[in-house]
């Protein structure tokens, strides 16, 4: 394959790589993708119509205008964004170079063009598919710029390509491997700056940001069943690390990821409807302060990856105290539900939490909620109209508990283990949603579960709430975290008692029913820890990763400078002194190496023999000297043509000369005494 | 470009951004290595011809090797620079050319040759060449230093001398005296001296005498000339240069024939001499002529050859050339 040809080849997939940028941040469909592949198939075919000339300029430009006027539209009024018509605007100018191309610059102008799609594609896409498609950019853009540059060089030379100069560029020759060695090497420098370029930037004009899709649930209005429809998708939406103070995290009982909290309940539709938020505004640390530890539970240090999933609600394990988000303000409400003031594109934070641990079962309570206000106990109390069947149920369950905790343990072990998990949620009766789950089909999701739970206290008048969140999540051993799926969503029971405050209660036999469900593969654990680097170490990277990154490094440099200290117990430890006798040797070796080995064509010469030396000063004398590059045949010919008196003496001794300096032979004694006359007779003559 | 993209990361603060910029510098350090490569133990050499004569193509040329044991060297460009004076010359418009070398193995050198023709006679410095690479990227240019940047002394045009001009040389001066020369007939048979000529050895005599022996020539044309150059020599500078163009056509068709010649002039000597030598000195003189700026006297010929006119007291045929 021609330098042209491979030029053309490498520009084309550059091209490609650039289009792919933008299906992966969704800035282009399917169809879009379709159209512009086959444009550049177009271009690619036109080629040779391009090459006779066949392709008339003035109809090219037409069309070109004609385009350009769709595009300003597109740009002014149809595009959904300003990125949006600024990617339609690059695809065209693209697709003109490669249609109109006649110079090589035009084809090195796509390749460019193709480095700003990359850049729209990064402002909107975080996903870890970006990294393939920078690392193959690059491949592809360094053997790109190098065919350019030596086709260019060639051209500028006279030559039609470096073939006429008499090499082949094309692809396996010796360049490609030198552009690969060079694209190596700019992973690596690029990899290294990235990590050091310090984070001082401030998001003040952040592009659009993807929201993801709208996921039911996790609004501040949940209908019955709501998260049937997610409880099956296996999309990966959290990420949470605990850090090194935690030692086994899969040991940590109870952990589940609380959100949004709900308090008012009609019959089918769970509302935070009465819910005070309060704003929060971070302290000199940056940190939010939440609530305060009240000391007698473990405390544990969360980092979380929150896919956008349409809410604003942060989620983390109860209770919160303390957080760390990049950004101006929190909002807290009175039930602990902790929210952003706007759903972004992901978030990445920090939390301090203080773990819930159940109380003992046979722990006594005073009551349920009697210190409440008026209010309050309206608020917990809230029941709407339902059939008697549902109180009475309650109240046969908990008949001959001695207090509400008592009561609510066994109303939580009566839906657990009388009533099965399942999502199909099929409607089978007319009756409402709570009676036909307690009542007819006794089976359902963890928000029927929820419900009953919450709605049984309430009737039985302990204060209850429903919360909206996680479980816990997969353990993924690879990367150390917690992943949680979107199928992990979950509803549980929050309920007051006295002295114990609120208390979670589980009445979901979810546990069981999940337990057969099949585990994931290794593979995929693997691909979500990778997955999971790019979004910690690249996409999350931040000034704080960086001064902890400096701290280490500084605090390691300091434990090398000990270590460096002359062990005291090196007669002990012989392998030490083999392996310094080994670095010794290796360095002399690579010394004389270096310097060159006795032998090689790089050693210098012989001295000059002294008797031709003398032979030199002798000639010196009479205004005859060799010239700088002048050899000393040469210089014995222009001798023999200036003084031909000299010729024969200065010849003879030229011949010896040669053989004594180059020809490394040593004179016998009897030549010395020839050279002994040979100088005589120069200097008589 | 880098500096727009960095600010977009800054004010985004979105690290994909980051990377590209990263991407950006890596490949900015990665072209300046890989150029310093390139560069590093490329050896320039230049070769000037011995005689430049005005108006006539020069072969000039320029050795590069490349020094490294390993490494080969991408995309070397020679690079003539342009003169300043160039922009008087035909070739003109004081552009520089370019010779491309899309590889260099290690190890390996190769020898560049191009022409290059100076239109006036004279002292001129030459513009010089250097090795220059943009390789990888075409981001930045590399320059090693200039070669071929010395001096040189271009001789009058050298023209065939016309045949009129032949048969006034040939039908005036003395009787011809048999000398030593560059003809065909054989003059001497004498040993083998380190710079003649192999082509002339004669192989039966130094088969008989188990020696190298040497043929000696004799001189085609025998007599002695003195180039007289004539007139102001001030005044129009054409006749003058077409004058020393004469002059030195006639003196270099002379000393290849074998003969003696002598150049005078106003401020212009050049003793009676013979050979290569002669030939250099006569129109070295010619070319650093300039008229009135003091006399140029070329240094005495240490070989006039055998039966040198001085000492024999001979007359020398004279040729007048108009030079004003």
């Amino acid at each position: 394959m021609s330098s042209m040809l491979a030029l053309r080849v490498v520009t084309y997939l550059v091209v490609g790589d650039g289009i792919a940028a933008l299906y992966l941040a969704g800035l282009i469909g399917p169809l879009g993708v379709a159209l512009v592949v086959a444009a550049i198939l177009v271009s690619w075919a036109l080629e040779r119509a391009r090459e006779r000339g066949a392709l008339r300029p003035a109809v090219a430009w037409g069309l070109v205008g004609t385009a350009a006027a769709a595009i300003a539209a597109d740009l002014f009024y149809l595009a959904q964004s300003v990125l949006d018509g600024l990617v339609h605007l690059l695809l065209f100018l693209i697709l003109v170079r490669l249609f109109m191309h006649r110079v090589l610059r035009d084809l090195r102008d796509a390749g460019f063009l193709s480095f700003f799609l990359l850049i729209a594609a990064s402002s909107v896409t975080f996903s870890a598919g970006f990294l393939v498609v920078f690392v193959v950019f690059l491949v592809l853009v360094t053997w790109m710029l190098m065919l350019h540059h030596v086709v260019a060089e060639a051209q500028k030379a006279g030559h039609a390509s470096p073939e006429a100069a008499g090499t082949h560029f094309g692809f396996r020759s010796p360049l490609m491997r030198v552009s690969l060695v060079a694209a190596a090497g700019t992973f690596a420098i690029a990899g290294s700056l990235f990590f050091v370029i310090p984070r001082v930037g401030q998001a003040a004009l952040p592009f659009r940001g993807q929201l993801g899709r709208m996921v039911s649930g996790f609004s501040d209005k949940v209908e019955l069943g709501a998260f049937g429809e997610i409880e099956t998708d296996r999309t990966v939406v959290m990420r949470v690390y605990f850090s090194d103070e935690t030692a086994d995290p899969q040991s940590l009982p109870n952990l589940r990821w609380r959100g949004i909290v709900f308090d008012r309940f009609n019959g089918t539709t769970w509302t935070a409807g009465q819910s005070r938020r309060i704003l929060l505004r971070p302290e000199t640390t940056g940190k939010f302060h939440v609530s305060v530890a009240q000391g007698r539970r473990p405390l544990v240090r969360q980092e979380i990856f929150l896919e956008p999933i349409g809410t604003d609600i942060v989620f983390a394990a109860p209770r919160i105290l303390r957080m760390e988000l990049r950004g101006g303000t929190l909002s807290f409400d009175d039930m602990g539900s902790v929210s952003v003031p706007s759903a972004a594109a992901r978030l990445h934070y920090a939390v301090d939490s203080e773990l819930e641990t159940p109380p003992p079962a046979d722990v006594r309570v005073a009551g349920a909620g009697s210190g409440f206000s008026a209010g309050e106990r309206v608020r917990y109390l809230q029941l709407p109209a339902m059939s008697p069947g549902i109180p009475r149920l309650a109240r046969d369950v908990t008949a001959g508990s001695r207090d509400p905790y008592e009561a609510a343990l066994k109303l939580t072990y009566y839906l657990s283990s009388r009533y099965k998990y399942t999502l199909g949620l099929k409607r089978q009766t007319q009756l409402e949603p709570l009676d036909e789950f307690l009542f007819v089909r006794r089976s359902g999701n963890c928000e029927y579960f929820a419900a009953s739970l919450a709605v049984m206290l309430r009737s039985l008048g302990t204060p209850a709430r429903v919360v909206g969140g996680f479980q816990r999540g997969e353990w993924n051993p690879y990367g150390r975290y917690f992943m949680v799926r979107l199928a992990d969503a979950h509803s549980w029971v929050e309920a007051y008692f006295d002295g114990l405050g609120w208390v979670t209660l589980d009445p979901s036999p979810r546990a069981e029913a999940e337990a057969q469900a099949a585990l994931p593969g290794v593979m995929s654990l693997y691909l979500d820890a990778a997955r999971m680097r790019w979004y910690r170490y690249v996409v999350n990277w931040s000034l704080t990763d960086q001064l902890l990154v400096a701290a280490s490094v500084q605090r390691q440099a300091g434990d090398f400078h000990v270590s460096l200290y002359w062990p005291r117990d090196w007669r002990a430890r012989p392998w030490l002194l083999a392996a310094a006798a080994a670095a010794a040797g290796l360095a002399l070796a690579w010394l004389i190496w270096r310097s060159g080995l006795p032998g090689r064509a790089s050693r210098p010469s012989a001295p000059v023999p002294r008797f031709y030396e003398r032979a030199l000063r002798l000639l010196a004398r009479r205004g005859l000297a060799p010239a700088p590059a002048e050899t000393a045949r040469q210089f014995c010919g222009r001798v023999g043509s200036a003084a031909p008196a000299l010729a024969a003496p200065l010849g003879r001794l030229t011949g010896e000369y040669e053989r004594a300096r180059f020809g490394a032979a040593a004179l016998t004694p009897a030549e010395l005494g020839e050279v002994e006359r040979w100088l005589v007779a120069l200097e008589q003559s | 470009m880098v500096v727009a993209l960095g600010v977009a990361a800054i004010n985004t603060g979105n690290n994909l951004l980051y990377l590209l910029v990263s991407l950006v510098l890596g490949l900015i350090v990665v072209s300046g290595v890989l150029s310093e490569q390139t560069m590093r133990g490329l050896r320039l050499t230049g070769a000037v011809p011995e005689e430049i004569y005005a108006g006539r193509p020069a072969l000039f040329g320029a050795g590069i090797a490349n020094g490294k044991r390993w490494l080969t060297s991408y995309s070397v460009t020679l690079e003539l620079l342009a003169p300043e004076a160039r922009a008087d010359t035909a070739a003109g418009a004081g552009q520089a050319r370019f010779l491309y070398l899309p590889r260099l193995e290690a190890g390996a050198d190769r020898l560049v040759t191009w022409e290059e023709t100076l239109p006036r006679r004279g002292r001129h410095r030459l513009a010089g060449v250097r090795i220059t690479t943009r390789f990888p990227f075409a981001l930045f240019l590399k320059a090693g230093r200039p070669a071929l940047d010395s001096e040189v002394i271009v001789y009058p045009a050298v023209k065939p001398v016309s045949s009129a001009l032949l048969r006034e040389i040939v039908g005036s001066g003395d009787a011809p005296t048999r000398r030593r020369g560059r003809g065909s007939d054989l003059y001497n048979l004498r040993g083998y001296r380190p710079g003649d000529d192999p082509r002339l050895i004669h192989w039966r005599s130094s088969a008989k005498t188990q020696t190298l022996t040497i043929r000696e020539l004799e001189a085609e044309t025998t007599e002695d000339t003195r180039i007289v150059l004539t007139g102001a020599a001030s005044g129009d500078s054409a006749l003058l240069e077409v004058g020393l163009s004469e002059a030195a056509s006639v003196a270099v068709h002379l000393l290849r024939a074998g003969s003696g010649v002598e150049l005078v002039g106003p401020d212009i000597t050049v003793p009676l001499g013979r050979g290569r030598g002669q030939i250099r000195r006569m129109l070295t003189a010619l070319a650093l002529y300039q008229p009135g700026a003091g006399p140029v006297e070329a240094p005495e010929a240490e070989d006039v050859g055998d039966g040198d006119p001085r000492r024999e007291g001979r007359a020398l045929r004279e040729l007048r050339i108009r030079i004003g």
